[in-house]
């Protein structure tokens, strides 16, 4: 039996894709780069993805696995023409025990919160939260601008169930030390295949209050967010936009009616009426010293505008640009002027025009950076930029990802941050795990045969 | 069709995605289908629902990239002919019902009863109500407490006859800006009432110079009275008419009559019918509804309101359905 036929008596002649239906998956969120797929496979449930797996294991065949394909850094993409195999309609609750909830990997991060009880709710939000997998989230140790006071995905997930390369089925997780499950955490499908995930849910917060400062400089806007954590507030979300960003939105259809300032920074606080008021008193106090203006929400109604304009930030950026690349270097807050004004100069240097978005409470840093998929020209000076930005934030004391991942983006910015003995390191990780290296190959880590294709080059090696 | 950033946020808003999980039946993929120029099952399966275009944070213009592509075959066109003279739709239902072909026991589930359209005409109307066509022969009833409502304050003209958007939607694009076109002349500076919301938001966008308000939004508008109800309810948005944003008329004035409404989840989530699709996609048409009966289900109410004919008829197979002008008199 061929391989589509093994494939094809396990899931169904029409969950497998051969036609040039299967170039709808040679993409993610990530466009700059894609490759045809040799074939999709849907797995209906668990069951069927193991056989699925195992054998495409046993035939040696190299697979990339999917969830919703919303990808920023083109983790998904089967950029060595692999199998495609989609997660997608794994999407069930398994089971639901106090607070913990189990979910197969393709499920919307939203739908875990929707099947909760009312006084819990999940809470890693990533913006592509009402459509992003759990297995993708998983996958990436997915952020989201609730990340400064609830952590990332790494700080929810309870246990796993992973298929190795082997075609072991494990159940990982749940271990006060030496806790096995991280290690899939973040590894973007690199390592074994997630199968399943036990998440763990959080008590709704009483209330939730949204206050904004105005700020004259970002050097002023920086210190704010010091001062904040200084008086002991860990907010919900902390959120900066720049003059740039500030312009965008209000020449959008997200207008908000932001003041036209060097800076805004949006809090949210939550917790109990008596705390948030407390925290209420002491970031106006913290921001007021940076010499920022404060006003509060007075309702529900209030703080959803304030937040309307961050939310539209990127779509409203998006809309001057048919495509962008969406970078997230994490920096230090204090160096955050700095690395803006570099920026700026690499935007003038190549003539692109990047705005950026801070969550400003962990120091993940969004520099859009716009191009134009028709024009190769434009495209490369906005690779150049974004290699640029990437160098900058690195030696500023930051780091390449914050939340995106590497996928096959930022396998050149590797080496600015890591050593050759971390990346050494890494991919002996890698070989333990998967030593015919047939899942996810060429991504985040440059392995022998990763060859940059086309574009790719001048991101991977500044060519 | 390049302000597709290719982000994937219109996928779980896509009722197709939402019960085949593929991006073959997706939005994005649709666009990605079109651009490559690919022969896609995908292109043939689209609900024509528009959700996507809400979901969408760049703004494509999903609805006229998939109704220019779309190309209706024989069996699409009459029906769109049919659709276009009520009277004749009466009768063609009739004769298809009594058949027991496979098209006739579809029907069957969909359609109740059929009735000859309403024709009314006070001395020089003030308003003009138009039922919609599947309206006017499916739901006579609702039309006349219509028409007995408003006439409390107007003079009413009852139009009958078709908006286009079938057409529209199901590869007719020329004959739908025909109907616009004459629709437009001939109703030129009119106040013209709907009774079928997904009509109103494709009269809206599409007609020219015509005041086209829903039902519901007119009610709200010029503040008409409405009296007191104690019922229990849930409320489903038709959803071309939650794309053009006029669905929150029906809520208020439903407030307004004091009912309780309990939300369902996603209350613009496709019925299950998508105009004509129940017919050509009969599998895909019965997967949605399912989705959509278990969240009307949840709610624990029996009764929803719904203001467009074939969200009416799907959903009637199982719960109790009713028109807000049913609720008026």
């Amino acid at each position: 039996m061929s391989l589509l036929q093994e494939l094809r008596s396990v899931v169904g002649e029409q969950w497998v894709i051969t036609t040039e239906e299967r170039r709808l998956y040679s993409l993610d969120g990530f466009t700059v780069a894609g490759r045809d797929p040799e074939a999709v496979v849907l797995p209906e449930n668990e069951e069927e993805a193991v056989k699925v797996v195992k054998t495409l294991l046993m035939r040696g065949e190299p697979f990339v696995v999917r969830g919703t394909g919303t990808s920023l850094s083109g983790a998904s993409i089967p950029i060595n023409g692999e199998v495609v195999v989609s997660m997608s309609r794994l999407n069930r609750v398994l089971s639901l025990e106090g607070m913990e909830i189990t979910v197969g990997p393709g499920i919307a991060n939203i739908m875990v919160t929707k099947n909760a009880p009312p006084d819990v709710f999940y809470a890693p939000d990533p913006s592509s939260y009402s459509v992003s997998s759990i297995g993708g989230n998983v996958s990436h140790d997915s952020g989201g601008i609730h990340v400064v006071k609830y952590g990332p995905t790494f700080n929810h997930v309870v246990g796993l169930r992973v298929m190795l390369t082997n075609g072991e089925v494990i159940d990982v997780g749940g271990r006060s030390v030496m806790d096995d499950a991280g290690i899939f955490v973040g590894a973007e499908g690199t390592l074994g295949v997630v199968l399943r995930a036990r998440l763990r849910l959080t008590p709704r917060p009483a209330t939730t209050l949204t206050l904004m400062g105005t700020f004259d400089s970002l050097r002023d806007a920086g210190q704010a967010v010091i001062n904040t954590y200084q008086r002991g507030v860990v907010p919900a979300a902390m959120e900066m936009m720049d003059r740039n960003s500030i312009e965008a939105v209000e020449r959008s259809k997200f207008k908000t009616g932001y003041p036209r300032a060097e800076a805004i920074i949006l809090v949210e606080l939550d917790g109990y009426g008596a705390q948030v008021e407390e925290e209420i008193r002491r970031t106006e106090a913290a921001f007021n010293e940076a010499g920022g203006r404060v006003i509060t929400a007075r309702s529900q109604e209030e703080a959803d505008k304030l937040w309307r304009g961050r939310k539209g930030a990127f779509p409203a950026m998006g809309a001057v640009s048919p495509a962008y690349l969406t970078l997230d270097n994490n920096i230090l807050i204090t160096k955050l002027p700095e690395v803006l004004e570099q920026i700026s100069k690499i935007s003038e240097r190549y003539s692109v025009k990047v705005a950026n978005v801070f969550h400003a409470g962990d120091g993940n840093l969004h520099p859009l950076v716009p191009y134009d998929p028709q024009d190769p020209e434009n495209l490369r000076r906005a690779l150049h930029a974004a290699r640029e930005i990437a160098k900058v934030a690195v030696e500023s004391g930051g780091v390449p990802s914050g939340e995106h991942g590497i996928g096959v983006e930022k396998i050149g910015f590797m080496g600015f941050y890591y050593s050759e003995e971390d990346l050494e390191a890494m991919r002996r990780v890698k070989k333990v795990f998967d030593r015919s290296r047939i899942l996810n190959k060429c991504k985040m880590l440059r392995l022998e045969g990763c060859e940059p294709v086309g574009q790719l080059r001048t991101l991977w090696e500044g060519d | 069709m390049n302000e597709c950033v290719h982000c994937g946020f219109c996928l779980e808003a896509c009722p197709t995605y939402v019960v085949t999980r593929s991006e073959v039946h997706s939005p994005r993929g649709r666009i990605m289908a079109m651009r490559l120029g690919i022969e896609s099952q995908g292109l043939e399966t689209c609900v024509f629902c528009r959700r996507c275009e809400e979901a969408c944070p760049s703004g494509v213009p999903y609805g006229n990239l998939i109704s220019s592509h779309r190309k209706a075959d024989a069996a699409a066109a009459g029906m769109h002919r049919l659709l276009e003279s009520p009277k004749a739709l009466a009768m063609a239902l009739r004769l298809t019902m009594r058949g027991s072909g496979p098209t006739s026991l579809r029907l069957k589930q969909f359609v109740k009863e059929v009735y000859d359209p309403l024709e009314y005409r006070d001395q020089r109307p003030e308003i003009f109500l138009f039922p919609g066509c599947l309206t006017s022969v499916v739901m006579r009833p609702t039309v006349e407490r219509a028409l007995r409502y408003l006439r409390r304050w107007y003079r009413v003209e009852v139009v009958n006859g078709c908006c286009g958007l079938p057409h529209q939607g199901e590869g007719e694009r020329g004959r739908a800006e025909e109907m616009a076109s004459k629709w437009s002349l001939s109703l030129k500076g009119k106040e013209v009432v709907v009774l079928s919301s997904n009509c109103a938001a494709h009269m809206k966008e599409r007609w020219k110079d015509v005041n086209v308000y829903d039902f519901s939004e007119f009610v709200e508008k010029k503040g008409l009275d409405v009296p007191n109800v104690k019922i229990r309810v849930t409320l489903h948005e038709p959803c071309h008419a939650k794309v053009v944003g006029i669905s929150g008329y029906t809520r208020s004035l439903l407030r307004r009559m004091k009912a309780e409404i309990v939300e369902m989840d996603d209350p613009s989530f496709e019925c299950g019918a998508g105009g004509s699709y129940f017919l050509f996609q009969e599998d895909l048409a019965d997967s949605i509804f399912q989705v959509k009966a278990k969240k009307v289900e949840r709610t624990g109410v029996e009764l929803v309101i719904s203001t467009n004919p074939s969200c009416t008829m799907s959903l009637w197979r199982r719960f109790k359905v009713l028109h807000v002008a049913d609720l008026l008199s």
